[in-house]
Order: structure tokens, then C-alpha cells, then sequence
């Protein structure tokens, strides 16, 4: 049924200012707020252990890798497209980039390696983008086709085997501590350096989207394309940019997971697409497109990544984590609903 | 994709005042030949009205000069340039604006950057590599809003357009059309849900545009916005364009004519009288804050007109009585039994149909056939004992249903999509007779229907009366209802607030008791 007539009659738009409802309509990530320190509450009162700076290292230092992809996954939802591809893209860069510096240039300043990462992914992206955008054809199928593809193509002609030790200065950023410091129990406990990248890319992603007239195409195609079209925003433009910024994230995640685990493992990744598209969505973007915030996507990996530690820390065994988070998902999805259709 | 003829043509100079000239333009869509040699000048600062039945040509030659489409044939001379196709930024950048009928609003963005943001995008050339400026969207969104009645504060501003009710959402494309320095504003049908004063207001803001230079070019069905208007009548029909010239120099039934190609009767089309005995009654109907206890009765072969503005509760009335918005309060009786109608198929089953003011969100499946369309109602009815559907029998209905409905077209399985706006409304209408509903509420029949249309669909409706059905059109369109109606009720408020006789009323009487007992603050929708 159509809004307009269930609105017409309702004379002014924003009749509640103060109404909580409209507030968490307006403002969804609130909810997602509102949830992270519910369990943030409950597991310090059930096992205080959660307070220590250690956990709260450990959640940060986890949040890296599936905060920059549920950055770009958010970009191309705000479009309205989806994206499965990035672990794919991930697997891809890390795993030729380790191999590449490796034997060739094991000095290479870790830099040109991220940057190099960076670009590889974004390469890899614009791929995505141009199919999408040439053969019409959803998003979600064309990166369908392409993980297959990219995954396939690192599987059979880049490599299959793990590589154990990292090139020297790969392995150094991995170790590069932001700060240290002695825990309760005497263990050294360190944040890392690379977890500065996430709010970096954070900063540079909200820029863009809310300052940058290709931010707000990037809506204005996830309200409409075709509308945005016929005002004349380039769907060409917008589809391999939003792509390559996408694939870009996701090449300079899969570096910083090699250099974190210490080890470039080419089956890595693929597989955790979902974990990181159910962030992105807790994190209060529609899956239908043309919402969602960056605040709210990283609030969206933080919940999904504080269930994934804490259920342990009270003794919930950690299968549980994917009931817990398909719960907390369907109970978000129904409360957006709910919000929308009582406006 | 454009292809420019990089210079001037000294031919193009010969009319150097004209903004923009079409020549022979010819467009293709695969079998179907939209535009076959159109061809008109527009003037700076001349109001003209495109003035066509649905299907004739107008929403193509408009996508053609917004740069949309490409003509396959013919030239588009803007501001004495030749081109053969324009670009979306090309036409943009060049002044040229339009309200599309669909609006064409970004539903998940602001009224600020639906209004003001466009108007950045075409100052970069359409490259978006671009910062955006905060203040300067603020500053053009605000300036636009107030010319067209809008509200320009901040939290307005910050509104999401989605959450606005449909005249309103009307009122920011039409701001949007302005809020750059257009030299020709195109409107496609933009009063189709404004009220009556926010009608007044877009005039005066049309007036302000001519005295600055502006173009503005309308597409529409009502004609006497065009008379208020004033300027140029272009007449499409059949993708040619069949004359032009000073609106002043034309009846509105010889504009009927030209667009139709035949004489259109606008006499009273109610020729019949009601039959004795009470088919329908309503008691006490409410749906606060809406409608608040309405009552009303309908007798056999009536036909009852309700009319009132956009918030005075009709459209929530005509929900109510179909149960698409199911009544807090009230019942109605209908064959002397007392019913409470809750949902659709209630009503269904107590032989209510209700043809929806929204055909194409609320009522038809597009990309299904005519012959789908039509049996949606009873295709449980066509099933055999194992759920499978009788083709045959369900052919021959729909057959039957379109022809009853004078479709122009024989082929049942084009998809409804396809059809013009007039013709979907009378796949509708068809697909409600197939349950033989003893009482049809028709909503806003003839929104956006062309005169040939409306001619038919006013046949069928007095046809209907006449084999005794009763009829409740819910219309804003006054000259329908005293043409079609034998009594006709006014809302105001949620209230029903008069009741004329059709023959006895007219036009002013029936405006009058809209607005009437009416606080002065609630009278627009808009604000």
C-alpha cells in the first residue's frame, strides 16, 4: 500500500519532535547504541573482567579488519547495491602482495605495501563496478560471479600454500605497538599500531559521503537511480568509484590481517561476507539502500564483535554467538519496521 | 552520447529571440512510433500548455528536450545552437528544468539537497569530484521553498522528503525546478494533488518566472488551469503535433476535439434517476482523527458524489468504506444487514469493489497482462477443484470486461504497463466488475486520464447505474461530480458537512462548503 495516502492527511510532517519513536526513526544507530551498552552492562556486572583495558584492547584490535569492510559494504548499500565480493578482493591482494614482496622485494617499505594493497584492491573493484554497470545486472550476482572468479583465479594460478613467515617489514607493522602496558595479571598488553588505520579510513569515508558531492550521488542512487540519473548524476562515474573505493578498503583489510595474524593463509576471509553485511545492517543502513551512517556501521561491527568476545567471558559457549546475532539482527529489522510504519 | 554539430548554423539565427526550437523530431520505441515529425518553438518568458491525450507523445518530446532520450531523427535548436540530442547536464546546464509527474525526488534525502543539491551538481558540469557546500545548499533551498509556500527553517530543511505528505512532495519538485536560474521550466501535470490555494500560489509563482524572462512549459488535463494561465496551446495527438497557437483563441471543447480527434459531449452525463430502496448505508463511520461519525446512505442506481480538500478526510472516507483503512467506529448496512468491514476481502465478500485513487501502487500488476489484471478477483472462482485455472472461461471474461470498458486494444496480452493512463484505469475499473459489486466506490476516477478517457469511463460508470449498482465516486474534481452525480456530499474536517443535489449546485457552491466552518490555520494542507 502506499505511503502517500496513509500520509496525505497528516498535515504536518514532523508532528512529534520530541517523540522517542521519530528520534530512533531519524537516527537508528541508536538503537544499536542502545544495545552495545546493554551487553556492555550485563557482562560487567556478570564477570567484572570484561572492565579491563585488556578486553577493550582485544575488541579494538578486532575491529579493524571487519570495520574497514563494513565501511565499504555500507558505500555500496548506500547505493543500493550489495556487495559479497570483498573477502574475495581481501584474500586476493594479501595473499599476492605477501607473495609478491616476498620473493622479490622482502625490504619494501611497508608503505608502498599498503599502498600497493590499496590500489590492487581498488583495481580489482572497478572491476565489480564496470560489470555492474555494463551488463545491468545486480549487484549482488555480479559479485557473486566475481568472489567465485577472483577466489579462483588466486587459488589456481597465484598459490594455495600458507605462507608461515611474513617478509620482514610486514611482519614489524604487525608487532608495531601504538602503546603497551602491564596488565593486572603481568601479561603485556598491546593496542597496535595498524588499529589507527579504521578510524583513518572512518574519517576519510564520512568525508566523503557527507562532504563531497559524489557522497551525496552515492545516496541520491540508493533513493533512486533512475531519478538520480535523470537529474543527472553519472551512474557510470558512481558505480566503479563507489566499487573501487569498496575494493580498496577491502585490499587494505586483507594486508592488515595478514600483518596481524602474522601469517598470509590464501583460504583466509571468504566466508565471513555475511558477518560483515549483518554489521553494516545492525549498524542501522536498509538493505534496500539509500541510509545508514558511518557512526552506525562502526557501532554495527563493535556489537557484532563485543557478542562474538564477551559470550565467552560468561560462559556462553561461542556457537551461540550466530544465535545471539541473528537474533539481534531480526529484533533490530523488526524495530526499524516498526518505527516506519508507525510514522 | 550527444552528439554536437560543433557551430551555429546561420539557418538557426532566423528566429534569434526563441530559446529553444524542436524541428521534425522523430522517436522510435521498437513497433511503436512516439513522435513522427514534432516540431515547436518556445520564447523566453511564454507560458505554453502541452495539451494531449495519454499516449500521444508529450511525456517522450519532454524526456527529449530534459535530455532523457535521444530523438532518432530531427534537431533541437537551444538558444541558437543545433544539436541532435542533449545530455541530462547538457539540458540542465542550460536551463531547462522539469517537474516530472513522478516527481523524480530522492525519497531518502533531505528537502534541502532534493531542492538544492542539483543545483551544485550542474555548476560542476555534473562532475562529482566535487566538495559540496553546506551553506550555499541551505541558502538556495531556503529561497526556494518560500517562493513556492514552503516553510524554510531548519527543521524543515532537514526533513526527509519520504516522510512528507504527497502535495508537499509536489511543492519541493516544483522547488527544485526554480531554485536555479532556469530559462525554461517544464511542468508535467504539477497540481494533480495540490489544493486549491497551493493551485493559486504555483499560478502567482508562474507569473513571477514569465516577468523574469522564464519559459514555462505545462503538461496537463485540467484546462481551466490553462485558461488562468494564459499563453499557448500545443496539441499532440498521435505523436504529431495537430496545432499551436494563442490559448485564447480556442474553446475547451475545441481543445477537446483537436486532442481527441471527435466531439466530446460536456453536458451531464447523469441521465438516469435512482431506483427505489436502500442498497447502502453507512452509520456513524469513524476513523479518527480523519473521519468522525459519517453517515450516509446510497439506494440502488445512485450515484453519490463526496468531495471535500485533500484533508478533510474523503480519501480515509473511501478507505474506510472499502476496509483498506478498516473503521475504528461504526458500521454499515448494506441489503438491510449490518456489517463491520475490517479488511479488503470483507468488503470483497459483502460485494464493496473499490477502485483506488493510486492505480498504479494500490491497484494493477504492470508487468502482468490485461487478461491477468482482470480475473486478479476471481481467479479463485475460475479454479477447478484442483486449483488450476480455467483459461477459457477466464478468456472469455476478460474479453467480455474489456470490451464492456471500450479498451483500444484487443491483445489481452500486452502488459498492463503498456497501456496509457486511461486505459489502465479501465483495466481497473473491469477487473471490479468481474465480481459484480453491488456498491463500487470509484476513487479519484480520472486523475491523470486523458479527455477521451474520462469520456469513456463516465459512459461506463452511468451504464453501471443504470443496471442498478450503486455508485460513490470520491473526487476532487467538481465538474465530474455535477456531471455525473445525483447528490453530492461535502467533508470538511472529517465531518460531512453539506449535501447538494447535483442538478441544483454548482462549482462555487460546492468550494464554498469545503472551505466553510473551517479554522483559518488548517486550510492548507502545506503548512
Amino acid at each position: 500500500m502506499s505511503a502517500t495516502h496513509l500520509t496525505e492527511s497528516a498535515a504536518v510532517p514532523v508532528a512529534r519532535p520530541n517523540s522517542l519513536l521519530a528520534l530512533v526513526r531519524r537516527r537508528p544507530e541508536l538503537i544499536t547504541l542502545a544495545l552495545l551498552v546493554a551487553i556492555c552492562v550485563a557482562v560487567s556486572i556478570i564477570n567484572p573482567a570484561f572492565l579491563q583495558p585488556s578486553s577493550l584492547v582485544d575488541i579494538g584490535r578486532a575491529s579493524v579488519v571487519m570495520g574497514l569492510f563494513a565501511l565499504g559494504v555500507f558505500i555500496i548499500l548506500a547505493a543500493g547495491g550489495i556487495d559479497v565480493s570483498f573477502t574475495a578482493i581481501a584474500a586476493f591482494t594479501m595473499y599476492s602482495m605477501t607473495l609478491l614482496v616476498k620473493n622479490h622485494w622482502p625490504d619494501a617499505p611497508i608503505a608502498l605495501v599498503l599502498v600497493a594493497a590499496t590500489a590492487g584492491g581498488a583495481l580489482l573493484g572497478v572491476v565489480n563496478g564496470l560489470l555492474v554497470h555494463y551488463l545491468k545486472v545486480p549487484s549482488l550476482i555480479v559479485t557473486i560471479g566475481t568472489q567465485y572468479l577472483f577466489r579462483g583465479i588466486l587459488l589456481a594460478f597465484i598459490g594455495t600454500v600458507w605462507i608461515m613467515s611474513l617478509p620482514p617489514t610486514m611482519g614489524a607493522f604487525g608487532r608495531l605497538p601504538l602503546f603497551q602496558f602491564e596488565s593486572a595479571d603481568g601479561r603485556t598488553i598491546t593496542l597496535p599500531f595498524y588499529f589507527l588505520v579504521l578510524p583513518a579510513a572512518a574519517l576519510v569515508t564520512w568525508w566523503m559521503l557527507n562532504r563531497t558531492l559524489m557522497g551525496r550521488a552515492i545516496f541520491a542512487i540508493g533513493g533512486n537511480a533512475n531519478v538520480a540519473e535523470r537529474l543527472g548524476y553519472s551512474l557510470r562515474t558512481i558505480h566503479i568509484f563507489m566499487f573501487a573505493y569498496a575494493g580498496a578498503l577491502a585490499g587494505l583489510a586483507g594486508i592488515i590481517h595478514t600483518a596481524a595474524n602474522r601469517q598470509s593463509n590464501p583460504f583466509d576471509l571468504v566466508g565471513t561476507e555475511i558477518n560483515v553485511i549483518a554489521a553494516v545492517v545492525l549498524g542501522g543502513a536498509r538493505i534496500t539502500g539509500g541510509t545508514g551512517t558511518v557512526i552506525g556501521t562502526l557501532l554495527g561491527v563493535l556489537l557484532v564483535v563485543v557478542v562474538n568476545s564477551v559470550l565467552v567471558m560468561v560462559g556462553i559457549p561461542s556457537t551461540w554467538q550466530r544465535v545471539v546475532v541473528g537474533g539481534f539482527i531480526l529484533l533490530a529489522a523488526a524495530f526499524f519496521v516498526f518505527c516506519q510504519k508507525k510514522n | 552520447m550527444s552528439h554536437v554539430s560543433a557551430l551555429p548554423r546561420p539557418d538557426a539565427a532566423s528566429k534569434v529571440d526563441a530559446f529553444l526550437e524542436l524541428r521534425g523530431i522523430h522517436k522510435r520505441f521498437g513497433g511503436v512510433h512516439a513522435l513522427r515529425g514534432v516540431g515547436f518553438t518556445i520564447e523566453p518568458g511564454e507560458a505554453y500548455h502541452l495539451l494531449g491525450e495519454n499516449g500521444c507523445g508529450k511525456s517522450t518530446v519532454i524526456k527529449i528536450m530534459s535530455g532523457a532520450h535521444a530523438p532518432d531523427e530531427g534537431e533541437i535548436v537551444l538558444e541558437g545552437k543545433v544539436y541532435h540530442s542533449l545530455t541530462a547536464i547538457q539540458s540542465l546546464s542550460a536551463g531547462i528544468e522539469t517537474v516530472y509527474q513522478d516527481l523524480s525526488l530522492l525519497p531518502n534525502l533531505t528537502v534541502a539537497e532534493n531542492v538544492a543539491l542539483n543545483e551544485q551538481l550542474v555548476a560542476s558540469g555534473g562532475r562529482l569530484a566535487r566538495l559540496f557546500d553546506r551553506t550555499r545548499l541551505r541558502e538556495t533551498a531556503a529561497a526556494a521553498l518560500a517562493t513556492v509556500g514552503l516553510p524554510s527553517d531548519r527543521g524543515f530543511l532537514g526533513t526527509i522528503v519520504s516522510d512528507l505528505p504527497l502535495a508537499q512532495r509536489q511543492l519541493v519538485a516544483i522547488a527544485r525546478a526554480i531554485a536555479t536560474k532556469a530559462k525554461m521550466v517544464i511542468m508535467d501535470e504539477p497540481t494533480t494533488s495540490l489544493t486549491r490555494r497551493e493551485v493559486d500560489n504555483l499560478i502567482n509563482v508562474v507569473e513571477r518566472l514569465r516577468s523574469e524572462g522564464v519559459a514555462v512549459l505545462f503538461v496537463t488535463h485540467k484546462l481551466d488551469e490553462c485558461y488562468r494561465i494564459g499563453g499557448h496551446a500545443i496539441v499532440f495527438r498521435d505523436g504529431q503535433c495537430v496545432e499551436q497557437g494563442p490559448l485564447a483563441n480556442y474553446t475547451k471543447q475545441r481543445l477537446a476535439e483537436l486532442m481527441t480527434g471527435r466531439r466530446i459531449d460536456a453536458e451531464r452525463y447523469r441521465t438516469g434517476a435512482p431506483m427505489d430502496g436502500e442498497l447502502f448505508a453507512a452509520n456513524g463511520l469513524s476513523l479518527p482523527p480523519n473521519v468522525r461519525d459519517v453517515s450516509f446512505s446510497v439506494r440502488k442506481g445512485e450515484i453519490l458524489g463526496i468531495t471535500g480538500l485533500a484533508d478533510s478526510g474523503r480519501n480515509e472516507l473511501a478507505m474506510a468504506i472499502a476496509g483498506v483503512m478498516p473503521a475504528t467506529g461504526g458500521s454499515v448496512r448494506i441489503d438491510g444487514k449490518v456489517e463491520k468491514v475490517r479488511h479488503p476481502s470483507g468488503a470483497i465478500r459483502l460485494g464493496i469493489g473499490y477502485v483506488p485513487e493510486d492505480r498504479l501502487a494500490e491497484g494493477l500488476f504492470l508487468d502482468k497482462s490485461i487478461f491477468e489484471n482482470e480475473i486478479a478477483l476471481v481467479v479463485r472462482d475460475l479454479a477447478n477443484g484442483f486449483g488450476v485455472v480455467d483459461k477459457a472461461k477466464g478468456r472469455a471474461l476478460a474479453d467480455k470486461l474489456s470490451q464492456d470498458m471500450r479498451l483500444n486494444t484487443r491483445n489481452l496480452d500486452l502488459p498492463v504497463g503498456a497501456l496509457s493512463g486511461g486505459n489502465q484505469q479501465r483495466v481497473l475499473i473491469g477487473r471490479w466488475l468481474s465480481i459484480l459489486p453491488k456498491l463500487l466506490v470509484l476513487h479519484g476516477p480520472t486523475v491523470g486520464v486523458d479527455v477521451g478517457s474520462k469520456d469513456t469511463i463516465y459512459r461506463v460508470i452511468q451504464q453501471l447505474a443504470e443496471a442498478g449498482m450503486g455508485l460513490v465516486i470520491v473526487s476532487d474534481d467538481l465538474p465530474e461530480l455535477l456531471q455525473n452525480c445525483d447528490r453530492i456530499l461535502v467533508m470538511n474536517n472529517g465531518r460531512v458537512v453539506a449535501e447538494y443535489d447535483a442538478r441544483e449546485t454548482d462549482e462555487d457552491q460546492l468550494y464554498k462548503a469545503m472551505l466553510v466552518s473551517k479554522p483559518a490555520v488548517n486550510t492548507e494542507t502545506a503548512r
